[in-house]
This record gives structure tokens, C-alpha cells and sequence, in this order.
């Protein structure tokens, strides 16, 4: 009997521990692919908010001073003032970037050419990665750390099949920065080789007739990786275009200063340089943005990501199954009940209000 | 000879960040004492509800010139009282200023419960019984409408379903043609696959649109624009128009799935609404069923609708009396840009006054100096000269309607 209650137990603890994995991994899912919840295009939570830390607390108390007030518009402020802090970030920023530059055309060192050396590559990315809201590295990083969480536990309740694969994932991801070099490629042969060496091993074990909901979940769980894999090839060519464009930019930048310094014309202050440097961009971005290829990337990296939102949802619907709550598409089903209701009360109410009318007419 | 170059040393740079900083924080002393983001101001009340649509009846404080009451239609991405964003810039306001009976619908937030309305829904369902609302309400066979953006598609394809209800139809920076690229939301529209999108989300939030609109000029939107507002921090009143701008634009219904399915795929893929072939419920729309007449106004700049896109529903139409007219600014500036209020609304008014079929208190022009009416006034002129001198097939006011002027800045 009391095998039993270890066993309930252990279940129970299993699927707790799972559901906790797969909440932490929603909302990294989230951050990564749909900047919600805490990251959008140039907010405070985007990747190189050093500046914004060092008001953090201080706005902290700002906003909850708002609150007290009882303002309900208090959100829209909070927002404003975090995206002015975080606009002035990207405006010091900048100056620690070009630095070098304004440094080396004070001591007269400064050739004219297009030197890319004038400028840190590294500090320029993050300023693109602020305005864009792109991942770093980092979070991606820290996303597959949290999915292979996810398939350790995954793995404990499935009697250890997909462990070897867990720890394939965590090895690899070790290699992801790569990624941020440039070279679209890697990430999904990273993820075919981890698909090939599960397959091999403990993959063929499913390829025997059906087996349950364990089986379906899993599959549904390889279904999911594959998309994720798709999803950050396609970011990674993404952000590698949006990188090349804003370093396109850059020398660009560079270009008009060495032409400015030539026709001895003048620029008064770092705003006007500011000024150069936005316009310079908005026109570089905005010539990419307007190519086929780009809308065409563009739509098929949404594509990628939405597949992988439908599949973890499909993924959750088979996990919570068993669990005595309304899913989700059993919440779609009621809403097509009540929509198809509502629209055919409506009608009886137009047919009831001829009738009535026709009466009073007669 | 010229100065030489860069005269700033490190000492002014840094100067000028510390004033940026000083801003920011002085500034941030005036936001604390921001007590309420007012927006839509003007007096109305709730007339009419059907699930989480309302309609409202703006109330009239002067006297009402012109008997045949308006219906305005906006979009349902963003809210409808972006026409009475602040007091002195509402064309709202305005219009009630010149004798306008207004009545306004907002079609609410959906919820996943929303998830199946359908442009037919939108369209032969809630836009209906408004119209039908209001038209019982004054006792009136036909009515006004104005449509907005994404509000103006859906009143052409409304009036053209039931011209028997409309008495003038006005739509404002309204897309029609959707083939053009000559904006990125037409392009990137293109090649978005609108069944994955609306199969994950069902509702798709507004937010996902904003990231959008973002992306459309993302260091103007994202760095220029808070940099700018740091130069009118410190003053209150500055501050909350800045604030009210960014509470509209960041207070973003979500978006039907069904209705957007269908909005992107049968508009912005297929084009169907130009072609005739695009179907509402068990009908196919056809343009040419707009027989009242048509004020198509566009504005020269919009980098959301381009002119590209609005001015050819005056050469789909059915009706002779059509005026093109083009405002020289952007999408936004339409709303709220000082130029509009002088310009937009009196010329608005003016219009439905004159094509009230007897029903106004005067038939003057409102304002008879406004510079805005003789484009109104030329291209009547314009229209009645290639009428006398060509087939009514030819009396396109889109065709041959001059442009005003050099483009203006983006909204």
C-alpha cells in the first residue's frame, strides 16, 4: 500500500515538477520569441539597459509613488518614463560607441577611410539589439537551459528515454554563441544532429505502433523542438540581416564624417551627430524593410514562431488532459456554441420585430 | 572660411548628456504630478449596446445646422477617440462646433468569447443595426457616414450594400487598394500567413500590431520621439499631449481572429474589394453600388495608407458627385495636426451641409474664406467641365485631381 502512495506521490510530483518547468519555459518562450512580458523594441528590459539599472530603484519608487495616487492611467506613464530612460540609454550609449571616433578626429588621427576599427562592433550590436528588442546570446542561452529542464523532467516521468537527448541539448547550447558570429547555419545543424542522435538511440522505440498519450507527447514534443530549431535558424538569419544593415550604417556614418571633415563643414554638437547617425539608420532600415526579401523573412520568422507557440499550446492541452480543467480547445468549442447562438437569437429577434411590425401595419 | 569640423570637445558632450539627464529627471518631478491622461472629452452618451459594442450621441451644445445626423466609423485596431484625442485638437469637437448631429461607435475590446466575429458580422451585423439605430432614432431613412481607416473599407463596403440607407458617404485615409506597396504594413501584410497567426492567438493581441507599427520607423518611434518629449517635460501641459498621443497609440484592441483572417487575406493578399470579388456574408461587394456621393479624403504623407491606396475608390464608385481631396500631412496628422482642425472639419461640415437635401437650418458656407473649399469648389468645377466634355465613365475625381503641394512629413 504504501508502494502505492510512493507511486501516486512520485507521480504527482512529476507532473507538479513538470508543470513548473513548462510555466518557466512559457514565459522565456515568450521573452525569446514574442518580446512579451518583459522585453519590446526599445524597452528598459531590452538587452544593454545598463543605464536604466543604475536609475532602476529610484523609478521604482517614482512609479509606486504614481500608484499611490490611485492614477489609473499610472501604466502609460510608468511606460513613457521607462522608454525616456531608455531612450537616453541609447543616446549615452551611443556616445560611448563613437567615442573612439570623436577621440581620433580630436588628435587628428582619424584617416577618413571606412575604419571599422574606429568602432567597437560589440557596443554598436547592442544598441541595435535595444532598438529591435533582438535576443542576445544570452537569452537564448538561458531558454534552452530552461528546455532542457523541461526534458529532464519530461524525461523522469518518461522512465528516462529522453535523457541522453537532454543533456545533447545542454552540450550544444554551449556552442550557441557561435550563432551571434553570423552564421545562420549553425543552430539547425546543432539541432538536426541532436535530432539524428535521439533518433538513433532512443527515437526508434516510438516507432513501434501506439503506445498512448506518452507517445503522442513525446512526438508532439519532437514536433515542438523541430519547430524551435526552424524558428531560431530563421531568427538567426533575421537578426544576422538586421546586424549587417546597422553596421552598413555605421560605415555609412563614418562615410559622411569623412566627407564633412573634407568640405571643412562644421557639426556643432553631439545632438546634430545624433541626429546624422538616427537618419542614417532610419534610411539604411527603411530600404531593407521595404525589399521582397525582407517581407519575405520576415513573414516566414513569424511563421516559424507561431508554429511553435500552436504546437507548445497542443503540447499543454495533451499534459493537462487528464487534469479537471477546460481546455483550450474545449473553451474554443464553447465559443463557437455561444458565437452560433447568439447570431441565430439575433435573427428570431429581427424576424420578431417584422412580425410585430407587420401587425401593428395590418 | 568655414568653421572647422566637430568644434564640440569631450567636455560639451558631456555637458549635453548631463542636460539629458537633468531633463529626464527634472521632468520626471512634472509626470509624478500628472493626476489623469483625459482623451475623449467631448460630452456623449451611451445610446445603444450590442455585446461589447456601444454607440454613443455626442451631445450638441450650440444648435444643429445640419438635420441629417453622422455615423462615425473608426478602425478596430486602436480607439476611436483618437478624433477627440485633446479639447483644442478634436475634430469631434469641431464638427459639433459647425452644426454636426454626431454619433460615434466603439466596437470594444475583444475577448477569445470574439474569436469567430467575422468581417460579416462586423459589417451586416453591428454596422447595421447602428445605422439602423440611429436612422430610427431621427426618424430618418437615410443617414450620414464617415469612416475611418480601417472604418472607411468597412462604410464603402457598407454603403455599397445598403445604399438605400446612406445619404452621404465620407471615409477619411481609408485603404481600398490594397495591390499597392508603396507602405511596408501593404508589403509585410503580403507575405504574413494569416491562418498561423490567427490559429495560435485566436485574438491577436494588439500588441503584436504595435510591434508592427514599431518597426515602420523604429528610431523615430523608438529613441526620437522620447528624446523629443524630453524637451517638453518640464511643461505640464506639453507633457500630457505627449501622453495622450501615447496612451492612444499604445491602447490597442485586440483583433477578431475570423474578421482579421479575412481582412488580410481576401484585402491585403488577394485584393478583392478593388476586383469586386470580395464576398460579405452572402453577398459580393461592388463598388459601383455607391451611388450617394463621396468625400474620399486622403492625406498626402500617410505612411500607414498611402494615397496610393485611398484615391482609387473614387474611380470604383457609382455615384457622379465625388470629390477627391487631400490633406497635406500625414496619417495621424489628420486627427490632430493644427492644419486639420482649421482645415478638415469645417471643410467636412460644409460638405454634408450642402448635400442635406434641404434638411440644414442655412445653406451658406460656414466659413466662405477658407482656402480648403476652393479644392472642394475646383474639383466640382473640374467634374462638371469633364462631364460636359466626356462619358460619365470618365468622371473619375481621383484621375485628374491636383496634388497640393509637396508631401508632408510622415504622421
Amino acid at each position: 500500500m504504501e508502494k502505492v502512495k510512493d507511486f501516486f506521490d512520485t507521480w504527482v510530483k512529476s507532473q507538479e515538477n513538470f508543470r513548473e518547468d513548462w510555466i518557466g519555459t512559457a514565459k522565456k518562450l515568450q521573452q525569446t520569441l514574442f518580446g512579451q512580458g518583459s522585453a519590446t523594441a526599445g524597452s528598459s528590459a531590452a538587452p544593454g539597459h545598463e543605464f536604466v539599472n543604475i536609475y532602476n530603484s529610484w523609478m521604482a519608487a517614482v512609479v509606486n509613488a504614481l500608484k499611490e495616487t490611485g492614477d489609473t492611467d499610472v501604466d502609460v506613464i510608468k511606460e513613457t518614463l521607462s522608454k525616456a530612460f531608455s531612450s537616453s540609454n541609447a543616446y549615452t550609449k551611443l556616445y560611448e560607441v563613437w567615442l573612439p571616433l570623436f577621440k581620433a578626429i580630436q588628435e587628428k588621427t582619424f584617416s577618413g577611410d571606412v575604419d571599422k576599427d574606429v568602432v567597437d562592433p560589440a557596443k554598436y550590436k547592442e544598441v541595435i539589439d535595444k532598438i529591435f528588442g533582438l535576443s542576445s546570446p544570452e537569452a537564448i542561452l538561458e531558454f534552452y537551459d530552461q528546455i532542457a529542464k523541461l526534458m529532464q523532467t519530461f524525461g523522469v516521468s518518461a522512465r528516462g528515454f529522453v535523457e541522453p537527448w537532454a543533456d545533447a541539448i545542454q552540450k550544444n547550447a554551449k556552442t550557441l554563441p557561435q550563432f551571434a558570429e553570423g552564421r545562420p547555419e549553425s543552430l539547425m545543424n546543432i539541432f538536426h544532429n541532436v535530432f539524428a542522435a535521439f533518433d538513433n538511440t532512443f527515437g526508434r522505440i516510438f516507432h513501434v505502433p501506439a503506445v498512448g498519450k506518452d507517445r503522442e507527447k513525446v512526438e508532439l514534443l519532437l514536433r515542438s523542438f523541430d519547430d524551435i530549431s526552424i524558428y531560431l535558424a530563421k531568427n538567426t538569419e533575421y537578426q544576422h540581416r538586421m546586424y549587417v544593415t546597422g553596421l552598413t550604417a555605421m560605415e555609412e556614418v563614418i562615410k559622411t564624417i569623412a566627407r564633412k571633415i573634407k568640405d571643412q563643414e562644421e557639426i556643432k554638437n553631439f545632438d546634430e551627430f545624433f541626429d546624422l547617425w538616427l537618419d542614417t539608420n532610419e534610411k539604411a532600415y527603411y530600404a531593407l524593410f521595404q525589399t521582397k526579401e525582407f517581407s519575405q523573412m520576415q513573414g516566414e520568422l513569424t511563421d516559424a514562431s507561431l508554429s511553435v507557440r500552436k504546437h507548445f499550446f497542443k503540447l499543454m492541452e495533451l499534459y493537462l488532459y487528464d487534469f479537471p480543467i477546460a481546455l483550450r480547445s474545449e473553451m474554443d468549442d464553447l465559443y463557437k456554441t455561444i458565437y452560433d447562438l447568439k447570431k441565430k437569437v439575433k435573427v428570431l429577434e429581427q424576424q420578431i420585430k417584422h412580425l410585430s411590425a407587420q401587425e401593428v401595419a395590418a | 572660411m568655414k568653421t572647422p569640423f566637430m568644434t564640440f570637445d569631450t567636455k560639451t558632450i558631456i555637458r549635453e548628456l548631463g542636460e539629458v539627464n537633468r531633463k529626464l529627471i527634472r521632468g520626471t518631478e512634472t509626470l509624478t504630478e500628472v493626476d489623469e491622461i483625459d482623451v475623449g472629452t467631448a460630452p456623449k452618451e451611451l445610446v445603444y449596446e450590442e455585446d461589447k459594442l456601444r454607440l454613443y450621441h455626442y451631445k450638441q451644445e450650440g444648435a444643429v445646422t445640419c438635420r441629417v445626423p453622422v455615423l462615425i466609423v473608426y478602425a478596430l485596431v486602436n480607439r476611436q477617440y483618437m478624433l477627440d484625442l485633446q479639447p483644442d485638437r478634436s475634430i469631434v469637437r469641431n464638427l459639433l462646433q459647425h452644426g454636426m448631429d454626431l454619433y460615434i461607435i466603439d466596437w470594444g475590446y475583444p475577448t477569445k468569447a470574439d474569436m469567430y466575429l467575422t468581417l460579416d458580422d462586423y459589417i451586416n451585423g453591428y454596422l447595421n443595426a447602428c445605422v439602423d439605430f440611429v436612422r430610427e432614432r431621427t426618424k430618418r431613412a437615410k443617414i450620414n457616414l464617415m469612416g475611418v481607416c480601417q472604418g472607411g473599407t468597412f462604410s464603402a463596403i457598407y454603403a455599397s450594400l445598403y445604399p438605400e440607407k446612406i445619404k452621404n458617404l465620407v471615409t477619411l485615409v481609408t485603404p481600398i487598394d490594397f495591390s499597392t506597396d508603396d507602405a511596408l504594413l501593404f508589403s509585410w501584410s503580403k507575405k504574413m500567413n494569416a491562418d498561423s497567426l490567427v490559429d495560435a492567438y485566436r485574438i491577436i493581441p494588439g500588441d503584436f500590431l504595435n510591434a508592427g507599427f514599431l518597426m515602420l520607423m523604429p528610431f523615430t518611434l523608438n529613441i526620437r520621439k522620447y528624446l523629443d518629449m524630453l524637451d517638453v517635460l518640464e511643461d505640464k501641459e506639453k507633457l500630457l499631449n505627449f501622453l495622450r498621443m501615447e496612451k492612444w497609440i499604445f491602447d490597442s484592441p485586440g483583433q477578431a481572429g475570423e474578421c482579421l483572417r479575412q481582412f488580410i487575406k481576401d484585402c491585403y493578399q488577394d485584393n478583392k474589394l478593388v476586383k469586386g470579388e470580395l464576398k460579405v456574408g452572402a453577398r459580393t461587394i461592388d463598388l459601383k453600388n455607391i451611388t450617394m456621393p463621396l468625400l474620399n479624403i486622403y492625406a498626402s504623407g500617410d505612411h500607414l495608407v498611402p494615397p496610393s491606396s485611398s484615391k482609387p475608390l473614387n474611380n470604383l464608385v457609382g455615384t457622379t458627385d465625388k470629390v477627391l481631396y487631400e490633406f497635406k500631412g500625414g496619417h495621424i496628422g489628420v486627427f490632430v495636426g493644427s492644419k486639420s482642425q482649421k482645415e478638415l472639419a469645417p471643410t467636412i461640415a460644409q460638405w454634408l451641409h450642402e448635400r442635406a437635401g434641404g434638411e440644414t437650418v442655412r445653406n451658406t458656407p460656414l466659413r466662405p474664406e477658407q482656402p480648403q473649399m476652393k479644392a472642394i469648389k475646383s474639383a466640382k468645377r473640374e467634374q462638371s467641365e469633364r462631364s460636359r466634355g466626356s462619358s460619365k465613365r470618365e468622371q473619375s475625381g481621383a484621375k485628374k485631381e491636383k496634388t497640393q503641394g509637396r508631401r508632408d512629413k510622415k504622421g
